[in-house]
C-alpha cells in the first residue's frame, strides 16, 4: 500500500471512527439498534455543505451538522419512548423521513466544495500542517470526543444511560427516568454521526444524498471489528476499540480493493464482514460474553443460581 | 407511613382474559413495621408490591407515603421513597457494570444524576466497609463485573444497594426463591439485620409460612385480590403453620365450593 493510499485511508478512518463512537453509544451502551444513523449521516454532510456553499463560517456549519444530528435523535428517540414504536422501526422512519430532509436541504441531490473553505483548509494554514492537515484534524478530533465520551460514560449520568442499556427495570427503580437517557443516547449518537458526516463531506470536497446508505452497518463491522482485536474489559478500552475498529475497518475496505473488487461491491464486503461476526461462534463469544448481556452470557450466570 | 385506600388493578381490562389482580385493597402500614405477605400463586401479592412501586397504573384507589399520594406518580419518581429487590436475581443489578458502578447508581436513588464523575474515593472507602458486613468477600472485587457474580451475590449485593441509602419503604418480593437454602438464609439473615437497623418499614412476600411468621412483627394472607387476614401481636405469636395453612385450605376450600356452584 502507498503512503498516498494509507494516508487517505487513514485520514478517513479517523473521521468515521467519530460516526462509530456513535453508532457504540447506541448499538452497545444503549442496546438500541439505531438506523436513523444512515440519514443523520447524510444529514451532517448536506447541513455543513449546504452552509458553507452559502458563504458561513465552515467550523460554524460543522457546529450545525452536530445540531441537526442531535435533532434527528431526538426524533427517533421520540418515536420510540412517547409513541412506543420499536426502536427498529422508529429508526427506519427517521432515516426515510432525513432522505427527503436531505434534498430539502441541499436543494440538489449533490453539492461540490470544489475550491472552497473548509475546515481542512483553514486548519492547512497553520504552520508545519502543510500536507498533513486532514490527518491531524481528524486524529485530534477523534481524540478528544472519544476522550469526552469516555469521561462522559463515568458521570452519574453516562452510568444511567450504561444501565439503561443494560436493565431497565433496575435503573428505573433507582429513580432514573429511562425515556430521558433513550432521548439523550440517541441525540448524542446522531449527532457524532452527523458531525463526523460533515467532516467527510468537507474531506471527500462534495456531499450527496445517497453518500449514508449502508452507514449503520459499517459502523457495526467496525464496532465488532474493535472489540474482537482491542477487547472490552473496562469503559477506556472500548472507547479505543471502538475508534480502533472504525479505523481497521477503512484499512481493510482498502485492502479488499486493493485485492481488485471495485468500490461498489463494498457495501457486500461490509454485510459479510458483519454476518461473519455473528455467525462465527468463536468471535461471537468473545464480543458478547464481555459485554454481559446476550443469551450466552445469561444463560452461564442462570445456572450458578440453583 | 404506606396507606393503600381501595387498590384496584384489572389486567387485560375488556378482554376474555380480564382478570381481577386487586380487588379493593385497603392496608395501612405504620412507621418500622415489617409485614410479611402470603398467599396462593395469583392472589395479588407481587400486584400489590408492584402498584405501590408504580410498576403500572392501578384502575382505582389511592395510595399514599408519608402522606404524598404518589398514585399518579411514575416509578422513578417513587423511587426517592421506596428501594426494592426482585426475585429474579439478574433484575436487581446492572451485569455488565461493576459492583462500584451498580453500588454508586442506587447511592443516588432518588436524587438528581449530574456530569460529575460518578465514583469518588470517599464512595469507594464506604463501598467497601459496606460489602464487607456481607461477608462475601466483595469488598475486594469493587471493580469486577457483576456478570461474574453467582445468584446468591447478586441478591446480597441488590439488597445492600436497596438499603445504601435508607428508603421509606423496603419492598422484597420473593427475594430469596430463586437461590439455594443455604444462601436463601444468608440474604434472608442480611434482611433481618438491615431492616432491624434502619427500623424500615418493609414489605416481604414470601411463599414461606415459616419465614412469614418468624420475620417481622405482622403477617398478610392474600386470596383473588383481597386480605384475607391481617394478624399481628399476640395473635400472631399464637399462629402456627398448622393454622395458617388451615386458613389457607379453608380459602381455597372456599374457591372450590364456588367452582362447583358455578359448574353445577
Amino acid at each position: 500500500m502507498s503512503w498516498q493510499i494509507l494516508s487517505g485511508t487513514l485520514e478517513l478512518g479517523l473521521m468515521y471512527a467519530v460516526m462509530v463512537i456513535g453508532v457504540y453509544l447506541t448499538f452497545r451502551v444503549l442496546n438500541y439498534a439505531d438506523l436513523s444513523v444512515d440519514g443523520s449521516f447524510t444529514l451532517g454532510a448536506a447541513i455543513a455543505a449546504t452552509l458553507i456553499v452559502s458563504g458561513y463560517n465552515p467550523w460554524l456549519a460543522t457546529g450545525a451538522a452536530f445540531a441537526g444530528g442531535l435533532l434527528a435523535g431526538i426524533f427517533t428517540g421520540v418515536l420510540h419512548t412517547k409513541f412506543k414504536i420499536t426502536p427498529l422501526l422508529s429508526g427506519i422512519l427517521t432515516m426515510t423521513a432525513l432522505y427527503s430532509v436531505n434534498l430539502r436541504v441541499m436543494g440538489k441531490a449533490n453539492i461540490s466544495l470544489l475550491n472552497t473553505r473548509t475546515i481542512f483548509t483553514d486548519f492547512a494554514k497553520l504552520p508545519f500542517l502543510e500536507g498533513y492537515a486532514v490527518l491531524v484534524l481528524s486524529l485530534a478530533t477523534v481524540i478528544i470526543i472519544g476522550f469526552l465520551v469516555y469521561r462522559f460514560l463515568l458521570t452519574e449520568v453516562g452510568l444511567a444511560l450504561r444501565a439503561t442499556g443494560d436493565n431497565e427495570l433496575m435503573i428505573q427503580s433507582q429513580g432514573v427516568n429511562i425515556e430521558v437517557m433513550k432521548i439523550m443516547g440517541l441525540a448524542i449518537s446522531n449527532g457524532l454521526v452527523a458531525f463526523a458526516g460533515s467532516y467527510v463531506a468537507q474531506n471527500q470536497q462534495f456531499a450527496d444524498a445517497g453518500m449514508g446508505i449502508g452507514m449503520i452497518i459499517a459502523g457495526l463491522a467496525s464496532v465488532i471489528i474493535g472489540e474482537v482485536l482491542i477487547g472490552t474489559s473496562s469503559i477506556g478500552r472500548t472507547v479505543v476499540a471502538v475508534i480502533f475498529g472504525g479505523v481497521m475497518y477503512r484499512v481493510i475496505i482498502a485492502l479488499v480493493l486493493q485485492l481488485g473488487l471495485k468500490p461498489t461491491d463494498l457495501k457486500m464486503v461490509t454485510a459479510f464482514i458483519v454476518i461473519i461476526a455473528l455467525i462465527s461462534p468463536g468471535i461471537r463469544k468473545k464480543v458478547f460474553s464481555l459485554t454481559g448481556r446476550t443469551e450466552a452470557a445469561k444463560g452461564e450466570s442462570h445456572a450458578e443460581n440453583p | 407511613m404506606l396507606k393503600i385506600r381501595n387498590v384496584t388493578k384489572i389486567f387485560n381490562k375488556g378482554t376474555i382474559n380480564e382478570k381481577v389482580a386487586l380487588d379493593g385493597v385497603s392496608l395501612e402500614l405504620n412507621e418500622g413495621d415489617f409485614v410479611t405477605v402470603i398467599g396462593s400463586n395469583g392472589a395479588g401479592k407481587s400486584t400489590l408490591l408492584n402498584a405501590v412501586a408504580g410498576n403500572f397504573s392501578i384502575d382505582a384507589g389511592e395510595i399514599f407515603i408519608e402522606g404524598n399520594n404518589v398514585t399518579a406518580l411514575p416509578q422513578h419518581k417513587r423511587a426517592e421513597f421506596i428501594s426494592r429487590v426482585f426475585q429474579d436475581p439478574m433484575l436487581g443489578t446492572a451485569s455488565s457494570m461493576t459492583i462500584e458502578e451498580n453500588l454508586v447508581m442506587a447511592r443516588r436513588r432518588g436524587h438528581r444524576r449530574r456530569l460529575r464523575k460518578a465514583i469518588t474515593s470517599r464512595d469507594r472507602t464506604i463501598f467497601m466497609e459496606e460489602l464487607k458486613k456481607l461477608g462475601l468477600g466483595l469488598e475486594s472485587r469493587l471493580t469486577n463485573r457483576v456478570s461474574l457474580l453467582s445468584g446468591g451475590q447478586r441478591q446480597a449485593l441488590t439488597l445492600l444497594m436497596a438499603t445504601l441509602q435508607t428508603p421509606k419503604l423496603l419492598l422484597l418480593d420473593e427475594h430469596t426463591a430463586a437461590l439455594d437454602p443455604k444462601t436463601a438464609d444468608k440474604v434472608l439473615e442480611l434482611t433481618r439485620s438491615v431492616a432491624e437497623e434502619s427500623r424500615l418499614t418493609t414489605f416481604m412476600v414470601t411463599h414461606n409460612l415459616e419465614h412469614a411468621l418468624s420475620i417481622g412483627n405482622r403477617t398478610i394472607m392474600m386470596h383473588e385480590g383481597r386480605i384475607i387476614l391481617d394478624i399481628s401481636g399476640d395473635k400472631r405469636s399464637g399462629m402456627t403453620m398448622e393454622g395458617l395453612l388451615e386458613m389457607f385450605g379453608k380459602a381455597s376450600g372456599k374457591l372450590l365450593a364456588n367452582d362447583k356452584m358455578l359448574l353445577a
